[in-house]
């Protein structure tokens, strides 16, 4: 993985004194709160409904063992001995006293981490798919082009006051595990027929209250025009993005408004002033970054395919996590392991310092001193012999992390929502929860096979809802929490927005909705081959409509 | 009284701050005799090109950041100073216009930053190519006085007033001419 050097360490450390200065300021009352915003946003403090919460960057998802220890003990230190961990790849800490903020920038900062760029209208924490470097489905590795967009987008002089915030994904496969095409820019890694790699370039994908798919601009970008193509889309975007309306400012706007074949046009015109320019990027540079995250030196371990038979035929719950939680590796000898942070009836993504150290530890001994974030609120050990996948398996049950329900119905995605979220306008974990458990079963929800359910707690649409197979989404109406639900979306390369099934149901009455909706594909399924999702394409919301509102008709 | 309205504020560059000789006004003849003014983009535009060019005084330009800096960049060499307006700290489309005017088409004149300029952007604003501020800030007039900007030991873009190093990547920078 990427590792700082002295240009890295002064500058981070640079930024750190200067906000330390700034909070002194605002603790002595020099600053205004208002005065203060602006500042504290720019290093990742937002001000909550109770209590300031820091953000802090993983970039593209990557952590070492040392790294993840560090947030356990910035947990257990300074907040309640937990944290958060978002759909951005970041980490939410929730209850951190301002005070202390500067100090934990320093812990931070010690293991080469920040939380610049997690707030504010600027080119935000760059994400990935979170199986980088290790699927066996990928062409390259995306993370050293998101690190070096990472570098570039860093306190950027010209980009720091948008119009609004902006956000960049990569992903190096066709199955695309990053979301890109619901981000501002998406960048797809592949390789021409020549056998060279460039991008895919997507534009002006989102969600919010104006959820969009990113239209594709260009089929193949090469590698060494990364920066300066980029800096061609958010120049146009900057100059012409609105800024009369924060609701219409994002880039998917400009976008729409501006039709792609005409804003292609500009950025391509944009583009060819500056193509040669500094910013073009010499080989010899991708290649350096292209070093650190080499591939680690595997052993071989073939023993693993015997044992995993055994093992396996010995214990059915072993057997229904390997099934579930385990993905195929570039290595045949090795495993993805997805760690679930969504245990039945749990707050998902959240994740106490216990086990955080946990799972630094078991990463450190069998995943290569490697942890990915994914923006599916879990935690990944990338490189797990599958010889070892057993003992990790034990371990991980020892603390609550093993549930095995990736990719299940209870593998639920959520926003914050109103137990903490100033801008929320209804409660998203509880309904999560009581979801949780309504399908807790493991072989209920294996027989439902894979589903994602999302849930926001407003119209801003953290937790996904638009591109979950099952959406939720919690608005306030006449003082009541009410919860719309959406059926169809999808995040991946297919992507789509769901759509509205009808008028919204209570919180009361969204549970059983959803197990009605649930009941309803498990009766008009082909077979257990045909997912949710494939089901949904086939037959349209009507089936679904039908039960939802009929029943209630008929229950009135 | 004078129908002349200086705006407020002291005029700083990188050598420190300095007279500003210019005054704004919406019109020339608003201006009277002054020997240096700036106009706003509109008013600039319907002078005659004789009028701009006039060796007497000097013609500047004041550029909103909704207004288009398309008609000024086949004739940037007979403008003096161009000022880009921040209305507000956080409208950024000036920084990009900077860039253009100044570092795709070459302004040899001196650039502006007018308008609402915080100590944290002034780093910035050097680095997209502004040569100067307008500055009413009193939290920012201080630090300026103090030398002190706000910045950082290290750049990960290419800007103005920054050089490369070696045997690192191409895009960094370090500040110094």
């Amino acid at each position: 993985m990427y590792r700082y050097d002295e240009f890295d360490h002064a500058f981070v450390s640079a930024r750190v004194e200067q906000f330390k200065d700034q909070v002194e300021r605002r603790l002595s009352g020099e600053l205004t709160e208002e005065q203060f915003r602006p500042l504290r946003l720019m290093n990742g403090v937002y001000l909550q409904l109770h209590a300031y919460m820091l953000r802090v960057a993983v970039p593209y998802g990557t952590l070492s063992s040392r790294q993840m220890h560090k947030l356990a003990h910035i947990a257990r230190r300074y907040d309640r001995g937990y944290g958060h961990f978002t759909t951005r790849q970041n980490i939410q800490y929730n209850w951190p006293a301002l005070k202390d903020i500067p100090a934990v920038l320093d812990e931070l900062a010690s293991v080469e981490m920040h939380a610049l760029q997690t707030s504010g209208n600027c080119i935000r924490n760059v994400t990935a798919d979170h199986f980088a470097g290790a699927a066996a489905d990928e062409v390259g590795d995306p993370r050293p082009y998101a690190e070096i967009l990472r570098q570039w987008s860093s306190m950027h002089p010209e980009f720091s006051y948008l119009p609004r915030k902006f956000k960049i994904a990569v992903t190096g496969a066709d199955r695309d595990r990053a979301a890109i095409q619901v981000h501002d820019i998406g960048l797809h890694l592949k390789k021409n027929e020549a056998g060279e790699l460039g991008f895919a370039v997507y534009v002006g994908g989102g969600q919010g209250r104006t959820p969009m798919v990113a239209k594709k601009i260009r089929d193949f970008l090469p590698v060494e025009d990364l920066l300066t193509y980029t800096t061609a889309i958010v120049r146009v975007y900057n100059l012409n993005g609105r800024r009369d309306n924060k609701y219409k400012a994002r880039i998917k706007i400009l976008v729409h408004e501006t039709g792609t074949e005409e804003i292609t046009r500009q950025i391509e015109t944009e583009w060819q002033a500056i193509k040669e320019t500094d910013l073009k990027l010499p080989q010899q540079d991708v290649d350096a970054i292209d070093t650190y995250f080499a591939p680690p030196n595997l052993v071989q371990r073939p023993e693993g395919w015997s044992g995993l038979a055994a093992a396996r035929k010995a214990d059915h719950a072993f057997s229904a996590w390997v099934d579930q939680n385990v993905t195929p590796h570039k290595n045949p000898d090795y495993g993805v392991v997805t760690i679930s942070l969504k245990p039945i009836g749990g707050i998902p993504g959240d994740a106490t310092d216990a086990q955080m150290d946990l799972v630094a530890d078991i990463a450190e001994k069998f995943s290569y001193d490697e942890i990915r974030v994914s923006h599916e609120q879990n935690l990944v050990l990338p490189h797990v012999a599958i010889a070892d996948l057993r003992i990790v398996y034990d371990l991980l049950l020892t603390d609550g992390l093993a549930t095995a329900n990736a990719g299940l119905i209870t593998d639920i995605i959520s926003c914050p929502g109103l137990d903490y979220c100033a801008l929320a306008t209804a409660r998203s974990i509880p309904v999560a929860q009581r979801i949780s458990e309504r399908f807790g079963n493991p072989e209920r929800q294996a027989d439902i096979g894979e589903l994602k359910l999302k849930i926001s707690g407003c119209i801003n649409a953290c937790g996904h809802h638009h591109v979950g197979h099952i959406g939720i989404l919690g608005v306030e109406k006449k003082g009541e929490e009410l919860y719309q639900i959406s059926l169809g979306g999808s995040g991946d390369e297919i992507c789509t927005i769901g759509d509205i099934t009808g008028r919204g149901f209570s919180s009361e009455e969204i549970v059983d909705a959803i197990e009605t909706i649930v009941d309803r594909y498990l009766e008009i399924r082909t077979d257990k081959e045909e997912t949710f999702l494939t089901t949904y394409r086939r037959v349209g919301a009507a089936p679904f409509k039908d039960a939802l509102y009929s029943e209630v008709a008929n229950a009135a | 009284m004078s129908d002349i309205e200086q705006p407020a504020g002291e005029l700083w560059g990188r050598e420190g701050f300095r007279e500003d000789p210019y005054v704004t006004a919406e019109t020339l003849e608003e201006a009277g005799d002054a020997p240096a003014v700036i106009l706003p983009l509109g008013a600039w535009l319907g002078l005659t090109e004789e009028t701009r060019n006039a060796s007497n005084r000097k013609i500047g330009v004041l550029v909103a950041p909704g207004e288009s800096i398309e008609p000024l960049l086949p004739i940037l060499d007979s403008i003096p100073v161009i000022a880009l307006q921040f209305p507000a700290f956080n409208d950024g489309r000036s920084y990009s216009k900077a860039e253009l005017i100044k570092n795709q088409h070459h302004f040899k004149g001196e650039l502006r930053a007018v308008g609402d300029v915080l100590i944290d952007q002034v780093a910035y604003m050097l680095r997209t190519g502004f040569d100067t501020m307008k500055v009413n800030h009193a939290v920012t007039l201080n630090r300026l006085a103090g030398h002190n900007l706000h910045d950082v030991p290290g750049y990960y873009q290419p800007g103005r007033g920054s050089h490369t190093v070696s045997g690192t990547y191409s895009w960094r920078r370090v500040p110094g001419a």
